[in-house]
């Protein structure tokens, strides 16, 4: 059951339930005077008065929504630019840069176009070669299929690995960095 | 235990590139981050997507959860603007926020300063056993608000400027209806505020998964100001004893969807009256944030069909109804007397 709080009195019942009941389009045909600073100022206060939130359980502390910001999106890609387009992958995307590409990461050319994945990969199959991977590869739980990494060394095309076509980031093999901390300790 | 989750991502992606002021230079991007129980960084996956529908996320969500970005991006200069994350996991409650305003247009909740709005949110999954989290038993609802400042459009709104106005618990599963009369965005001219109101509901801080207080839905609602015109040209009471003078009307902050119009009719000025449009004084406005317009209306005797007392009205017409700018009631009188006489000579 939907329950309805009331932020007015009722004599503004009548526009809130227009709301409600508002049909997309609907014409109105009301003829007023535009408002003044002085009526809506009325209007102000009684919301104030009857703040819905206010009849809630209050809540205290830091306000969330200032704590634990997702990362700004252009520091945590790589940004890959040619030919006039750009597009965007998470850091640690790409598994391998020849040398002759490395130019086109992170270099956004002022005047490209920002394109989503799926436009850009399909204007530069020649030079990059996507690897699908699962998520426990991806996780670094399990390594890259027998032969991948040898193929993938071969290659002379930016690499970036892709889940169901999407680039994602590879985090580090997890026993591969867990042997490493332990042979880091005397 | 892994519990596999497919989480529907909803895209607007017309409405965010359209409230950063331009259609052709945003692109938009979808992140699922998950987020690993050992508190270690999580993969990080682009979430490749149609500019808008719907569809379903393949990719398995840690029982820790994932958080869903969606952002947008500027070609030139390259800017990176986060516009909205949910935060999805198979333990916290999941929360819809709608903000229902007046005004029909789809792609972004809007309203004008005077105008009321309505908040609905559907909260599910909370949990009241004696012995279930406390975390999973509430969740947190946030009302912010920010000012665009004056003559501002939203663009480049650092949204973590935000002023908290207020915070409560929700600790029930259901619908409700949050009704509020009219914004509370600051100004010191309630008529002419611009910005708007963000509702968020936030899971609390889950100590034993190592989880923080995290979004799990909100909703935005831009605030426009009310439009103000003047006609000038003619002024009240004048007498029009030859042809009408050129007038000029001009009208600020004309709400994004408004029509604006120069009406006359025979008569006092009468709040609500129908007169006749007059020539090459309207102007129809389809734009995502106000706009000022100046015309010179001229020769427009032809709605004048005869001496009187006549009205002149400057009207825009939104979404909430047809609002009066200005008016100026006027005297026409173009009966030419000859004071002269006729004689003869012999």
């Amino acid at each position: 059951m939907k329950r309805t709080i009331h932020g007015a009195s009722v004599g503004v019942a009548l526009a809130l339930t227009a709301i409600a009941n508002a049909e997309p389009g609907a014409k109105k045909s009301v003829f007023r005077d535009a408002e003044t600073h002085d009526m809506i100022v009325k209007k102000l206060k009684a919301t104030q008065n009857l703040d819905p939130i206010k009849k809630m359980q209050p809540s205290e502390g830091e306000d969330p929504s200032k704590k634990n910001i997702p990362k700004d999106l252009i520091s945590s890609s790589d940004v890959i630019s040619f030919n006039g387009v750009t597009t965007l992958v998470p850091k640690r995307a790409i598994m391998q840069v020849p040398e002759n590409y490395k130019a086109r990461l992170n270099n956004h050319t002022p005047g490209n176009k920002v394109i989503g994945w799926l436009d850009f990969f399909r204007l530069n199959r020649g030079w990059i070669t996507t690897v699908e991977v699962t998520r426990a590869q991806a996780e670094g739980k399990e390594p890259l299929a027998e032969g991948v990494s040898e193929h993938l060394s071969k290659s002379q095309n930016l690499i970036v690995a892709s889940y169901l076509t999407g680039p994602i980031s590879m985090l580090p093999q997890k026993e591969k960095e867990e042997k490493e901390t332990a042979e880091a300790k005397p | 235990m892994n519990k596999s989750i497919f989480t529907a991502i909803l895209l607007t992606a017309g409405s965010l590139s359209q409230g950063y002021g331009g259609e052709s230079d945003f692109q938009n991007f979808i992140r699922q981050v998950q987020l690993p129980s050992d508190g270690t960084e999580g993969t990080v996956w682009n979430v490749t997507v149609e500019s808008s529908g719907e569809e379903l996320s393949p990719l398995p969500i840690n029982p820790n959860g994932a958080r869903f970005e969606l952002h947008t991006v500027k070609s030139n200069p390259l800017t990176g603007y986060l516009l909205d994350t949910k935060y999805v996991s198979s333990t916290v409650p999941v929360a819809v926020v709608q903000i229902r305003t007046e005004d029909p247009y789809e792609t972004v909740p809007r309203t004008r300063a005077d105008r009321p709005f309505n908040v609905e949110i559907s909260v599910d999954g909370l949990v009241s056993g004696p012995d279930d989290p406390e975390a999973l038993k509430k969740v947190k609802l946030l009302h912010h608000v920010q000012s665009f400042g004056e003559g501002g459009d939203g663009s480049n709104l650092n949204r973590t400027q935000a002023t908290l106005l207020g915070q409560g618990f929700i600790d029930s599963n259901g619908d409700q209806v949050l009704q509020y009369l009219v914004n509370s965005v600051a100004g010191a001219d309630r008529s002419k505020v611009r910005g708007e109101e963000r509702f968020s509901v936030f899971s609390l801080e889950h100590p034993e998964v190592d989880v923080p207080e995290s979004q799990l839905d909100s909703a935005t609602v831009q605030i426009w100001p009310v439009a103000d015109g003047t006609i000038s040209g003619i002024a009240q009471g004048q007498l029009i004893d030859y042809q009408v003078p050129d007038v000029t009307i001009a009208v600020n902050d004309i709400y994004p969807n408004a029509q604006i119009y120069a009406q006359v009719y025979e008569g006092n000025q009468s709040l609500g009256t129908e007169g006749t449009v007059v020539s090459g004084s309207a102007l129809i406005i389809e734009e995502s944030v106000p706009q000022n317009r100046v015309l010179v209306v001229e020769d427009w005797d032809d709605v004048i069909p005869k001496d009187g007392v006549w009205t002149i009205e400057l009207l825009t017409a939104t979404p909430f109804g047809i609002d009066r700018l200005d008016w100026v009631t006027f005297n026409v009188d173009r009966v030419i007397t000859v004071n002269g006489s006729v004689t003869t000579t012999e």
